[in-house]
């Protein structure tokens, strides 16, 4: 599993949540920018309703006005001053609320009802008609707005009404792209092919599963749409296209800058009523914003935020923990990992989601990290290659390479070993390559990086070798990843992988997404190259048939730890963990196929809630007391074999079956 | 490869002609249909003699029908193909208000001066929205993001309108810099460069104005490209691959993140002509903002109608531009 898997799943940090996630109003509160907004836009509508109490003045009353009257600085008697015509700037003000909101307001309706309708409808009927429609939008969506505003009211007369709904029929586009893309998505969904399956009628499907997925999305649009009803009202106001019997906050400007306020200094009459559309369209944008982060989160995942430095935490303990009780022969291992543990950041504290892992790889030897989805499998070599998702961090343990600590190597030091001499061929390789850049170009790229004497043509003729070995020809070599086949862009990744000869390659679920005959064909590649160049391998799958083939030694883990390592012949014929027992008891055993298969009951613990004793202990047939509250030590199970059960303690031998 | 290219590029051309074909026609319909044209209601007039009223109409074509002619003769001797004919020789009729001035020149120089003022802009913003909104996200959450995200917001509540009266008042008061016009009244030069300096005296509050308006728009779109590239797994594979962070930044973050922002400014740029018509009748600058709103004072239908007309069919051809760019940045697109 990828990073990107790591967040959907289970067991994770940050998919755990899922179940009991926030009431959708909890998370608004939350969201300190949207409560600020709606505060402010509740004063907007209080003022607009309570203009007749609140304002000094009455701005449509007729007043006899002198020379003197005209832009007087604001006083007791006119707190914001007068303007070109003497009246009184507050209360115009506060009068023009009135306008602004109900303009912004009812033209925000006629847009939702307009782009809303065109939204669903070519959304749902895909076929010519929502083409079609489609074709309409694209042709609104280049018109500029404001341009056809003034031209319609110029001709149409400057009347509330026309101002509404020239503002209102021409601002449906944005929204009927968003609920066609949304009711696009959701209309294949299972839930609408089993209603129409039923025969359900369109309109109910609409009503009843369709709309209520497309509404919540709507919303953040709803309040867009509404701060830009209002601009575009104070902006037709001060280009001389208001409606002239009302007051408005655009008219205001109109007037004062066309009628010299600007010379005369009078920045009351300018000021304000810039201010005041700034206030409700601030209030309704800070609303939008926080309502897009409540039903339309972004994703949260950064590959450059948690730099080198800050991907491990400040002090390491390195206290780390027994060694591995098995040891491969004599000579020092390749890689080295000793105690690791990475935790997650989360709303609750920190999560751990890889807990006291070691395990060794020799020269050339290929290991195969097996657990389930959760099991930490991922996290633990994303963690050892310091390459963790933002909120992962490696807060204690060591990982040796060839005798130095990854963990604490200095940031250039880090790149300098980075695929030079341990390289990681990624899971969905859709993603793991550039789509806009050639494939043959990102082999070279990781060649000229580590050898920047190379030239060019050098690392490209090697890339190309590098891709002819992989099976894919060097002429595909220009071809961009989104023209190749699942299949060969994982070989691709495998030729990424092999770019600069490196010692070590761990391979995350490299088959994952492949057919069963490509999935066996990428595994014989992999391992015949690591054979042929003497590379160790650590082969990280949920799959024990791929690790059988292939591995010399198998680490299993679950729930974070390490619960049996052995090579894989005791693996298979003695397993000594139950887990293990279980977990090769549910796969098909070619030996005896009459076998019944049989799943494991319960399922993985969650991060939040890890048993106190042994991890598996609630999934356990053989579990007793203490297995339920003592953690449990790794027990030495035969010759290089370990696994962390009671069964194993000498003391409780004979106890239990 | 190229086929599947050029295809998506002729799709694209044929596209835009079909939208300047849909422009003109409801550009025409919208003149006819709509009430107050003084032409139309000048012939009603009951004051007119009636040999001066059809002398009106055959000059101005009304005496012909809309669309489709029926009567027997030509079926194309309508109102709606002579003015197709006209429009493909250039003439866009007179203007009302400057007697005899035909509306294609006055829009010509109109253009020019309008491009005077939104290339700068859009240059200015364009590279300047890329690099803050690349800042501000790879800086996520520090200080830095959250001022230009404070930025973009207050530029975006701003209506432009206002932020140019708030430059131009400030802009007069401090720096003593001419608030309207592109040039001098009455200077006489001494020399080419005494005019150049005199005209970009007078460019430089609407340039500036305009380039904050656009430039918070800018950051915010590349600022959430660059963080969907940034959690995008080729970002992790060119770290593991041991790039350093500018690196990534440079060969793998930055043209991916630069797609979306060409399909964005494609789509803004009726945001632009917004801003620039709101700038124009702020500084007076004598462009095609201020000449539309200029000619809705007047009642001036042939400069309104010619005006609409230039700034749609301009804004279809950048928009024809930037899907051409994006065609030549993303090798996807041949595809669709």
């Amino acid at each position: 599993m990828t990073a990107a898997a790591l967040e959907t799943l289970p067991g994770s940090p940050v998919g755990a949540p899922a179940e009991r996630i926030d009431h959708p109003l909890r998370g608004f509160l939350r969201q300190r920018i949207g409560v600020i907004g709606l505060c402010m836009l509740l004063v907007a509508f209080v003022v607009a309703l309570a203009a007749p109490l609140l304002a000094p003045y009455d701005p449509y009353a007729p007043v006899r006005v002198t020379i003197l009257d005209i832009y007087q600085a604001p006083s007791a008697a006119h707190p914001l001053g007068t303007d070109d015509g003497g009246k009184d700037v507050l209360s115009a003000l506060i009068f023009g609320t009135r306008v602004s909101l109900l303009v912004g307001f009812s033209a925000a309706l006629i847009a939702l009802l307009i782009g809303g309708t065109v939204g669903l409808v070519s959304g749902y009927r895909a076929g010519r008609l929502g083409a079609g429609l489609m074709r309409i939008t694209d042709v609104f969506l280049v018109i500029p707005d404001l341009a056809l505003q003034i031209v319609i009211v110029a001709i149409a007369g400057q009347s509330l009404t026309n101002i509404i709904l020239v503002i209102g029929v021409l601002g449906w586009t944005t929204t009927a792209r968003l609920v066609r893309s949304q009711t696009l998505a959701v209309r294949e969904r299972a839930f609408v092919t089993r209603a129409r399956a039923i025969g359900a009628g369109d309109l109910h499907i609409m009503r009843r599963h369709i709309l209520p997925l497309v509404v919540p999305l709507m919303l953040a649009n709803t309040v867009l749409v509404i701060s830009l009803a209002i601009l575009s009202e104070s902006t037709l106001a001060f280009l001389g296209l208001g409606d002239p019997t009302l007051v408005s906050w655009g008219q205001m400007l109109n007037y004062a800058f066309t009628r010299g306020a600007v010379s005369a200094g009078a920045w009351w009459a300018l000021i304000p009523p810039g201010l005041a559309i700034v206030w409700v369209v601030l209030g309704t944008t800070l609303l939008g914003t926080a309502l897009e982060d409540v039903f339309n989160p972004r994703l949260k995942r950064h590959h450059l935020e948690a730099d080198e430095a800050t991907a491990v935490a400040d002090e390491i303990r390195t206290d780390a923990a027994a060694p591995a009780v098995v040891a491969p022969d004599g000579a020092a291992p390749l890689l080295s990992v000793r105690g690791l543990c990475i935790e997650f950041e989360s709303p609750a504290g920190p999560l751990r989601a890889v807990d006291d892992v070691s395990f060794d790889v020799g020269r050339g030897e290929t290991i195969g990290l097996v657990g389930e989805s959760g099991s930490g499998k991922t996290t633990a070599v994303l963690g050892l290659m310091r390459l963790l998702p933002p909120g992962g961090r490696v807060v204690a343990g060591e990982v040796r390479f060839d005798g130095r600590d990854l963990l604490a190597l200095p940031p250039d030091e880090l790149r300098a070993v980075r695929w030079s001499r341990l390289s990681i061929v990624f899971q969905g390789a859709m993603n793991a390559l550039n789509p806009v850049r050639s494939v043959g170009d990102q082999v070279a790229e990781a060649i000229r990086v580590h050898e920047p004497r190379i030239g060019r043509r050098a690392a490209n003729a090697r890339a190309r070798e590098l891709l002819e070995r992989v099976g894919i020809g060097a002429k595909r070599a220009s071809d961009y990843p989104h023209i190749y086949s699942g299949g060969m862009r994982q070989r691709a990744m495998i030729a990424l992988a092999l770019a600069c000869d490196p010692e070590l390659i761990v391979a995350d679920e490299p088959t994952t997404a492949l057919d069963v005959m490509i999935q066996a064909q990428i595994l014989e590649l992999l391992a015949g190259l690591a054979a042929e160049l003497r590379m160790a391998t650590i082969l990280v799958t949920h799959d024990l048939g791929v690790v059988a083939q292939t591995c010399d030694r198998i680490v299993v883990m679950y729930g974070g730890s390490v619960a049996e390592e052995a090579d894989a012949v005791a693996l298979f014929g003695t397993p000594r963990h139950p887990y293990t027992q279980l977990l090769l008891s549910s796969f098909p055993d070619v030996a005896h196929p009459d076998r019944a298969l049989r799943g494991i009951p319960g399922t993985p613990p969650r991060l939040d809630a890890m048993p106190r004793g042994c991890r598996f202990a609630p999934r356990c047939p053989h579990a007793f007391d203490r297995c339920r509250v003592e953690r449990v030590p790794d027990y030495p199970a035969g010759p290089e074999h370990r696994a962390a059960c009671f069964l194993l303690d000498p003391a409780e031998a004979g106890r239990h079956g | 490869m190229t086929r599947g290219r050029g295809r998506y590029l002729l799709g694209k051309i044929a596209w835009a002609i079909v939208t300047i074909a849909i422009v003109v026609t409801f550009n025409f319909f919208l003149f006819r249909v709509l009430p107050g044209d003084p032409a139309k209601s000048g012939m009603r007039d009951p004051r007119l003699n009636p040999a001066a009223q059809a002398a009106l109409q055959e000059r101005f074509g009304l005496d012909r029908p809309v669309f489709l002619a029926f009567d027997g003769g030509n079926p194309f001797d309508s109102q709606y193909f002579a003015y197709l004919g006209s429009l493909a020789r250039g003439d866009l009729g007179t203007s009302y208000a400057y007697r005899d001035q035909p509306v294609a020149e006055l829009l010509g120089r109109g253009l020019v001066n309008t491009l005077w003022l939104v290339l700068p802009a859009q240059v200015l913003s364009i590279v300047l929205g890329t690099i803050l909104g690349l800042i501000a996200a790879w800086r996520r959450k520090t200080l830095v993001d959250v001022a230009a995200l404070g930025f973009a917001l207050v530029t975006w509540s701003l209506p432009t309108f206002f932020l140019g009266i708030i430059l131009l008042f400030f802009g007069a008061a401090w720096f003593d810099l001419p608030t309207a016009g592109r040039e001098t009244i009455g200077a006489v030069y001494a020399s080419v460069w005494e005019q150049v300096a005199d005209f970009g005296s007078h460019l430089l509050l609407p340039t500036l104005t305009l380039t904050l308006v656009l430039l918070g728009e800018y950051m915010l779109i590349m600022r959430s490209s660059v963080l969907e590239v940034f959690s995008e797994d080729y970002i992790l594979t060119a770290r593991a691959k041991g790039l350093s962070t500018l690196r990534i930044i440079r060969d793998h973050a930055l043209r991916n993140a630069m797609l979306p922002l060409v399909t964005l400014i494609a789509l803004n740029l009726g945001f632009t002509v917004s801003g620039a018509i709101q700038v124009e009748a702020v500084y007076s600058w004598p462009g095609l903002g201020d000449l539309t709103v200029d000619a809705v004072g007047r009642r001036d239908y042939p400069v309104l109608q010619g005006a609409f007309l230039l700034l749609a069919v301009a804004v279809v051809i950048a928009n024809l531009a930037a899907e051409l760019v994006y065609g030549w940045l993303d090798p996807r697109v041949a595809e669709g």
